[in-house]
């Protein structure tokens, strides 16, 4: 590559245009090296700083927060999952809000991480296991149980158990749901389709629908008691 | 003789009002706090931060405490009396109200919505403006919308920062770990903001106290 430009460059530096596409061929390298090298490792003290970044929102140990918005409990989430909704937010294919004239604050905050990042930060929150934050509703637990083990008699909302598996606890793309911090999953199964298209998603998208607002908090209740 | 009388007239309605005020904002707590303390103690209140809780430009910059989140100044004054935030006038100032008053009281703020004081820099309000809702994701600081709010309104033990004196945000985002959660056994909220103080450079806090200090 280098003694392509070098040729480009020597051969033809008198023909004024040459230069310029040169310079353009040698910052897309030098961009691509860069690349090249977030795919490596990262420091720890890199990947400590980010933690305690994303904790900022997240919560302490990631158990979730309530801010402004429900932010979700990373803790104990599948790192597939993770790196797949990083993603989503990155291709703009996962909205932040359910309002479009909010700024995406995870595309913003995805954007920057390398994959070795995201992959160092997935994992560690894969292993963080605190309490769940609680506060939800507890009228409707059984209920909720019925619908997470069983599904929905007579509608198509199967068992969520079914993928979600039978304590919540998720499978690669499939998201961990234990602990789930019950305003956060009533708002995504209220909003699905307009906050969610990145992979995946599309399956969800009947379950949620055919759900009523009352088993959405009774399903959401249940889940956020789960360790 | 018909200007006294308008002007006895005008007191008793202003005064009607004032205590009607009162009584729709401590409604729950009135009984227990006492109406009339209830306005006398806000009066008392607004000597210091501002008409209408406005804020206000003391020896020390005053914050506004019109339209605050209510449980935000619950634990706030919970803090003063605590030490978890040391300020001796404050402290002075809390450990004298009654649980009930205090309820009375940071309702009472929270339904105050004059304009914002005012009188920050102008100059760098957008760049404000950007590093509040974005946040800098490349220097791990966290979008302060998150959790405050797009519109900056707070929530919950999460404050309003709209309106807010800025050279108040100034000087609590560059102090904070000596002005809050000072009792390590007593953790509180203020530990959220510890690391995001700390990451953000003099001129991001001036900018996003600015670009605050527009906001209604």
């Amino acid at each position: 590559m280098t003694r392509v430009l070098e040729k480009i460059v020597r051969g033809r530096m008198t023909k004024g245009i040459v230069v310029p596409v040169a310079f353009v061929i040698l910052t897309i390298v030098s961009a691509g090296a860069g690349r090249a090298e977030d795919t490596g490792a990262v420091s720890a003290s890199a990947v400590q700083a980010k933690t305690k970044y994303c904790e900022v929102c997240h919560g302490a140990d990631a158990r979730g927060f309530l801010g402004y918005y429900p932010i979700p409990r990373l803790a104990g989430q599948q790192v597939e999952y993770i790196e797949n909704q990083l993603k989503g937010f990155i291709e703009h294919k996962r909205a932040n809000t359910a309002s479009p004239t909010t700024t995406n604050i995870m595309f913003d905050v995805g954007h920057v991480l390398s994959p070795a990042m995201i992959k160092a930060l997935a994992t560690n929150f894969h292993a963080l296991n605190p309490s769940p934050v609680g506060g939800a509703p507890k009228d409707n637990l059984a209920a909720g149980k019925t619908i997470f083990d069983e599904g929905v008699a007579g509608t198509d909302v199967p068992p969520c158990a079914s993928c979600h598996g039978a304590q919540g606890e998720g499978n690669g793309e499939i998201p961990r749901l234990a602990g789930q911090l019950y305003p956060y999953v009533v708002k995504q199964l209220t909003n699905w389709s307009k906050e969610r298209a990145e992979k995946n998603a599309d399956v969800m998208a009947p379950i949620a629908h055919d759900l009523t607002a009352s088993q959405i908090e009774a399903v959401a209740a249940y889940v956020s008691y789960l360790k | 003789m018909k200007w006294r009388l308008m002007k006895f007239y005008g007191v008793g309605l202003a005064s009607g009002l004032a205590i009607l005020a009162a009584v729709c904002a401590g409604a729950t707590y009135a009984a227990a706090a006492g109406t009339s303390g209830v306005a006398g103690k806000m009066q008392y209140c607004q000597d210091c931060h501002g008409i209408s809780g406005q804020g206000y430009r003391g020896y020390v910059p005053i914050p506004r405490l019109a339209g605050q989140q209510p449980d935000y100044l619950m634990n706030q004054l919970r803090a003063f009396v605590e030490g978890r935030r040391p300020n001796s006038i404050m402290s002075n100032v809390a450990h004298v109200l009654s649980p009930a008053m205090m309820h009375a009281l940071t309702r009472s703020f929270s339904r105050l919505d004059p304009p914002p004081l005012g009188g920050a820099p102008r100059r760098y309000v957008a760049r404000g403006r950007a590093i509040f809702q974005d946040g800098d994701p490349g220097a791990n600081v966290a979008a302060c919308a998150a959790c405050h709010g797009p519109d900056a309104h707070g929530h919950g033990e999460i404050p309003r920062l709209a309106g807010q004196l800025y050279p108040y945000i100034v000087k609590a985002l560059t102090n904070w770990s000596q002005e809050r959660g000072r009792i390590p056994s007593k953790p509180d909220t203020s530990a959220i903001m510890e690391p995001v103080a700390h990451s953000l450079t003099r001129p991001q806090v001036e900018a996003v106290a600015a670009y605050l200090s527009t906001l209604r």
